[in-house]
């Protein structure tokens, strides 16, 4: 069972049929366990057509105000909507967004029987917990009737204090979300205020207790380190609270400062009231160290759970697996391509009109090229604790590419920022990977490529970038595409 | 006279060595000429030389056969920086007709890029005028035609960088308008100029310039004439090239002192090659002086360096463009094109004659001596091949530059070149990425040493890397240039100018006065210490008012050492340098800062040292960088990150790694500025 269930990192490789039941406990396993029933030695390098995406990333872009750190594609819909039912802005939204949906070309399986029924959803945002549940329930509908929705599927929202109360809340259950996100962001009023978060400390305890009222059993409380004015006092306190609360699930987002938003116009980056680069490195640790004591894994860069809580969506992204993106701003990865929808409601409204004329396809079949796999694998992979899997990363890629990946990463290996692990995940010391580079067959013996928790994890930027360097001196293969919306 | 015998003696070798400043010069802050960006120059610079005339010009009727040797004056212009040689040409051209008067840009013979951007010369050029003129002051107005006379003028290059283009060029003339700035009287240059002509023999005609500035003072300069080279104050002409003021006397001057060109023409073929370059379409142009003989379009000639034989297939004249004249007389400069394919068959000073005739050969130029040598790497390792295309394609116009592949373990594949001076490096380098679009890392310029080792065996050492940093053998003695340098200030800045020098480890040779309030001095100066910025720090001392020349003298035994520059234990081979024993650790801890300063953080500590063999004299350190998280992909658009992500790729890929550690390019560009 559970050989048959894992899935191979990357769609060269045909899925097999899932059984339709997965208890999250497997699902952990088999990203823990290796595989040794790898027997694609003929797996072809050249891209056949990926499998149809059983993940869909809804976007629900409104906010009551805009957030002094966010430049995603949002409507403002001001202060005061926390009740949006009568908003046309929303219905005439949800409106155009059920018919991309429904004008979304499938490539299903003549074969009905195959068909791949949705297994993930997540809403993001935006507030997605600003949208009435009726018109979230039409969503769902849509999405049910065209793709199919399986009845155990992860379905995610992300929700913000101040926005719902327990009623709004066990509707949404109702209509089977069965995860929350919680933008709880920081414990502390004047954080909450310096980042122009509509909700204030109140809210946040509120909507805790209603998440947890509703029986909700998986959630999650996003943080965000490296505010202005953030002192490592208040941050320690917010890692606390959130632990105290029990969610299954935390998500800490360090704070990146984007042009074009308003911190971008006030602040740069370690400089004050920012925290040094130093210090945002030392919050970094503390969320690590305080999470992990409190029974956190530290499965992905920015992501902690309580074993079998990982996010099933997110794990999608991570393992290079084709998604649906419905919605302003998203993006879809389907037969190989990277689309991004237009980020302005009018420009999205017409790219949904052409979709429906069938002007546009989001979905074309692309050969995404060699070397871009391997690029978005190693990224992706890497921000995971799990690494990349060197044995589908060779059968896909080749030996090669794994030999000048361990060699380039060999000095950090020895500082202890990358980590090469063996099949059974025991962490291989240097002398003996250094014994082993040397022969043949070194690839063989590492199974799984790591970056440390927290230090190799903190730099992750310089090491996925150093993996593209060696990937790029690869001069035969074809350079990145990507397409765009217009 | 005193100083002409003394100081003919002390510059009998006449090869001038460079004056060497940094690239933002501005030469002359009394007439506040700042060179940069004086003109906008929009034009193309392929063939940055030829300007065909005939669009502009009916077809050529000129027949040279009419101006024999007696009808014909060759002639250069010289003198200081900015003195205003280029302007009077300028002048003399539209006078004679052969510009129109207000068009064209001024200084219309600074054609290259970088002579527009900077406002100065640095290649000689050569243009032919006409122009009637009744011997003996005969009036022409009587209806008696006065005879016409042929005309070339060079202009030449102040800069002591290139003095190497002045030589060459009196090679060709029998007389110089030798120019005075009417306010700043005789400087460093007019001294060098002045016994460059003076040692060949040729007819100086003193023309003091500028007579329009306010601050204008002809006597006191006539009597610096008169009191340092003996030049009779009646025989100085005095002109304004602005307003045109005196301009009349100029050419009747020339006609009437300098005599007609020696040659034979009834004798086989000899001429002297002054000059080449590559254009475009006409491949080689060689710029002759007919010493002996008659060239005709389509002769056969050869080279005697060479050997080769080539067929003379387009001949004629520069005025000021090349104009066809289909045959070159006795005693008149023009153009060849022979097929030759590449200037490297073009050896300036080479003689040129008949195929089949035999001639003995013209003594020809002693060749450029380079003094300040720098390795020159593409910026992008990959680009090595088109470097190497722009380098042998400018090379094909300067010659003066010496050329050979060497490589760095930090740099990869490159070159290390040879220079006059700094100035003519930095126009090399200008000239590289204006005219040819490459872009490069430079190496600190070093100078080249002689060590000798205890087994008796000696090294020339023109990059510093080569010379090993522990040694088989002990180092036992090691040897540096020097230069003779003259200095020329105000009397008031006698004192700092002493102490700079002797900083520099300069010995005084002579000090005397060209009149009451200027002074003239005379040291002997280690080369390298005047490499870097020895000419910006007398001048900012001087407020401006010194000037400076050198030229190049023996080799003197001195106290060097090499400097290595460690990154994490590796040693950096291109940022090594030869340093004097006592400057070292002052120079080991002002690389070490630098660095310190355009090095970026690393994942891991870098630990930036100077060492002189196994000895650690200076150390700085780089913490390790803590952070550079990769943020969240919201949404799954995780082509954002991946954006960021290659750029920082991209980034890293332009640096260049010593040991793991990535060196970002201004890192060496920084050092450059460390003396
Ligand atoms: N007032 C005044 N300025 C002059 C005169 N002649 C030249 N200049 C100015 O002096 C500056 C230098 O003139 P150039 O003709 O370029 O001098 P140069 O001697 O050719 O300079 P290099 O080739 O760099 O040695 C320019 O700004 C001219 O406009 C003159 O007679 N009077
Ligand atoms: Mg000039």
């Amino acid at each position: 069972m559970l050989k048959s269930t894992f899935t191979p990192i990357f769609w060269v490789l045909t899925p097999k049929p899932k059984p339709p039941k997965l208890p999250p406990q497997a699902i952990t396993n088999t990203f823990f366990t290796s595989s040794t029933t790898h027997v694609r030695h003929n797996a072809p390098l050249n891209p056949t057509t990926p499998p149809p995406p059983s993940s869909a990333y809804i976007h629900l872009p409104f906010c009551r105000k805009r957030c002094h750190y966010c430049d995603f594609p949002i409507v403002a819909l001001g202060s005061a909507s926390t009740q949006t039912n009568d908003d046309p802005r929303v219905s005439n939204y949800i409106h155009w967004l059920c018919r991309e949906i429904s004008a979304t070309n499938v490539d299903q399986p003549a074969d009905a029987s195959t068909i791949t029924p949705l297994k993930t959803v997540y809403f993001g945002g935006g507030t997605p917990s600003l949208v009435p549940p009726r018109m979230v329930a039409s969503v769902l509908d849509t999405l049910r009737l065209k793709f199919g929705l399986r009845e155990d599927a992860e379905i995610s929202m992300e929700m913000d204090p101040g926005t719902f109360d327990a009623e709004k809340m066990r509707e949404m259950v109702v209509l089977g979300v069965n995860r929350v996100s919680l933008g709880v962001q920081a414990f502390q009023e004047e954080l909450l205020r310096a980042c122009g978060r509509a909700h204030g400390l109140k809210e946040v305890h509120e909507a805790i207790d209603v998440v947890k009222l509703c029986g909700v059993e998986n959630w999650s409380i996003d943080l965000i380190s490296s505010l202005p004015h953030q002192t490592s006092e208040m941050w320690e306190e917010s890692l606390r609270l959130a632990i105290e609360s029990q969610p299954t699930h935390v998500s800490v987002y360090d704070l990146q400062i984007e042009q074009g938003t308003k911190f971008g116009r006030l602040y740069s980056p370690g400089e004050f009231p920012m925290p040094s680069e130093t210090q945002s490195a030392e919050f970094y640790k503390m969320a690590s160290r305080m999470l992990s004591d409190a029974n956190y894994n530290h499965y992905e860069i920015s992501s902690y759970c309580k074993s079998g809580y990982e996010c099933k969506h997110n794990f999608i992204y991570w393992k290079n697996k084709p998604f649906y993106g419905f919605g302003l701003g998203s993006t879809s990865f389907v037969g190989g391509l990277r689309f991004s929808r237009p980020r302005k409601v009018n420009d999205y409204i017409n790219f949904v009109q052409n979709l429906e004329n069938g002007l546009v396809n989001s979905s074309v079949k692309g050969h995404i090229s060699g070397k871009d796999t391997i690029m978005d694998v190693v990224m992706l992979s890497l921000r995971t604790a799990q690494g990349i899997d060197l044995k589908s990363f060779q059968e896909s890629f080749g030996s090669s590419v794994v030999l000048s990946l361990l060699e380039a990463y060999k000095p950090y290996v020895e500082s202890g920022l990358v980590v090469c692990l063996d099949e059974h995940r025991r962490t291989i010391r240097i002398d003996d990977l250094n014994s082993s580079l040397s022969k043949t067959n070194a690839e063989g013996r590492v199974a799984y490529i790591r970056l440390s928790d927290p230090e190799g994890f903190l730099l992750s930027n310089e090491l996925i970038a150093l993996a593209f360097g060696v990937i790029d001196s690869w001069k035969d293969m074809p350079p990145y595409k990507e397409a765009e919306a217009t | 006279m005193g100083y002409l015998s003394k100081a003919s003696k002390t510059l009998r070798q006449s090869n001038y060595l460079s004056l060497l400043c940094n690239s933002n010069f501005n030469f002359n802050p009394l007439t506040n000429r700042i060179t940069h960006e004086r003109f906008s120059v929009t034009r193309a610079l392929l063939c940055s030389q030829t300007r065909q005339n005939s669009t502009t010009r009916e077809k050529s009727t000129i027949d040279l056969s009419q101006y024999p040797k007696e009808l014909v004056r060759n002639f250069s212009i010289i003198a200081h920086v900015d003195h205003g040689k280029s302007t009077l040409a300028d002048r003399l051209l539209e006078l004679t007709g052969t510009i129109k008067k207000g068009h064209g840009q001024p200084q219309y013979l600074d054609k290259l890029q970088v002579e527009r951007e900077r406002g100065i010369t640095v290649k000689a050029q050569t243009a032919t005028m006409f122009y009637k003129h009744g011997v003996n002051g005969d009036d022409c107005s009587d209806g008696k035609e006065s005879p016409k006379f042929l005309l070339n003028l060079i202009d030449t290059p102040g800069h002591v960088d290139f003095s190497y283009e002045v030589s060459r060029s009196l090679a060709a003339c029998q007389g110089v308008l030798l120019v005075v700035d009417a306010a700043q009287g005789v400087q460093a240059q007019t001294v060098a100029n002045f016994y460059l002509a003076f040692e060949s023999n040729l007819t100086i005609v003193p023309v003091i310039n500028k007579i329009d500035q306010p601050t204008a003072d002809p006597d006191r300069v006539k009597a610096q004439l008169k009191s340092m080279f003996d030049l009779d104050p009646s025989d100085v002409l005095l002109t304004s090239a602005k307003t045109g003021e005196g301009l009349q006397q100029i050419l009747p001057a020339v006609i009437e002192r300098i005599p007609a060109p020696p040659g034979r023409s009834d004798s086989p073929l000899r001429m002297l090659l002054l000059d080449s370059y590559y254009d475009e379409y006409k491949g080689v142009i060689c710029h002759v002086a007919v010493v002996d003989g008659v060239l005709r379009k389509g002769d056969k000639i050869s080279s005697a360096a060479t050997g080769q034989s080539y067929e003379a297939s387009d001949i004629g004249i520069m005025h000021p463009e090349l104009t066809p004249t289909g045959i070159l007389l006795t005693g008149q400069v023009g153009y060849v094109v022979s097929g030759m394919r590449s200037t490297k068959e073009a050896r300036v000073g080479d003689t040129i004659y008949h195929t089949r005739s035999t001639v003995e050969p013209l003594p020809g130029f002693k060749p450029a001596k380079h003094m300040v040598f720098s390795g020159l790497y593409p910026a992008d390792g990959s680009d090595f091949e088109a470097l190497n295309h722009a380098i042998e394609r400018l090379t094909c116009n300067d010659a003066s530059v010496s050329i050979a592949k060497e490589t760095s373990t930090a740099l990869g594949l490159g070159f290390r070149c040879g220079f006059l001076g700094l100035l003519h490096m930095d126009v090399f380098h200008q000239r590289l990425e204006q005219e040819y679009g490459a872009h490069v890392i430079s190496t600190v310029p070093t100078v080249p040493y002689i060590f000798e080792f205890h087994d008796g065996s000696k090294l020339e050492v023109q990059n510093p890397a080569s010379l090993p940093s522990n040694p088989k053998h002990k180092v036992t003695a090691c040897w540096e240039p020097t230069v003779l340098a003259t200095i020329i200030i105000p009397s008031e800045y006698v004192g700092p100018v002493i102490t700079l020098v002797s900083e520099r480890r300069g010995q005084q040779l002579e000090y005397s006065f060209i009149d009451s309030q200027r002074v003239f001095m005379k040291y002997r100066l280690p080369l390298r210490e005047i490499v870097v910025d020895f000419y910006n720090e007398l001048k900012s001392i001087t407020s401006g008012y010194a000037s400076f020349d050198y030229e190049d003298s023996d080799y003197q035994q001195a106290d060097m050492v090499k400097l290595d520059i460690l990154l994490n234990g590796q040693p950096v081979d291109a940022m090594a340098t030869i340093v004097h024993s006592a400057k070292a650790y002052r120079v080991g801890r002002e690389l070490t800062e630098k660095l310190k300063g355009v090095l970026d953080r690393q994942m891991f500590e870098v630990n930036i040292q100077a060492a002189i063999g196994s000895k650690i004299i200076a150390r700085e350190t780089i913490s390790a960088m803590r952070k550079n998280v990769l943020a969240k992909c919201y949404g799954g658009d995780i082509t954002r990150k991946r954006k960021l992500l290659e750029k920082q790729k991209e980034g890293k890929k332009r640096m260049k790694r010593v040991g793991s550690v990535d060196i970002p390019q201004e890192a060496f560009h920084e050092l450059l500025k460390v003396s």
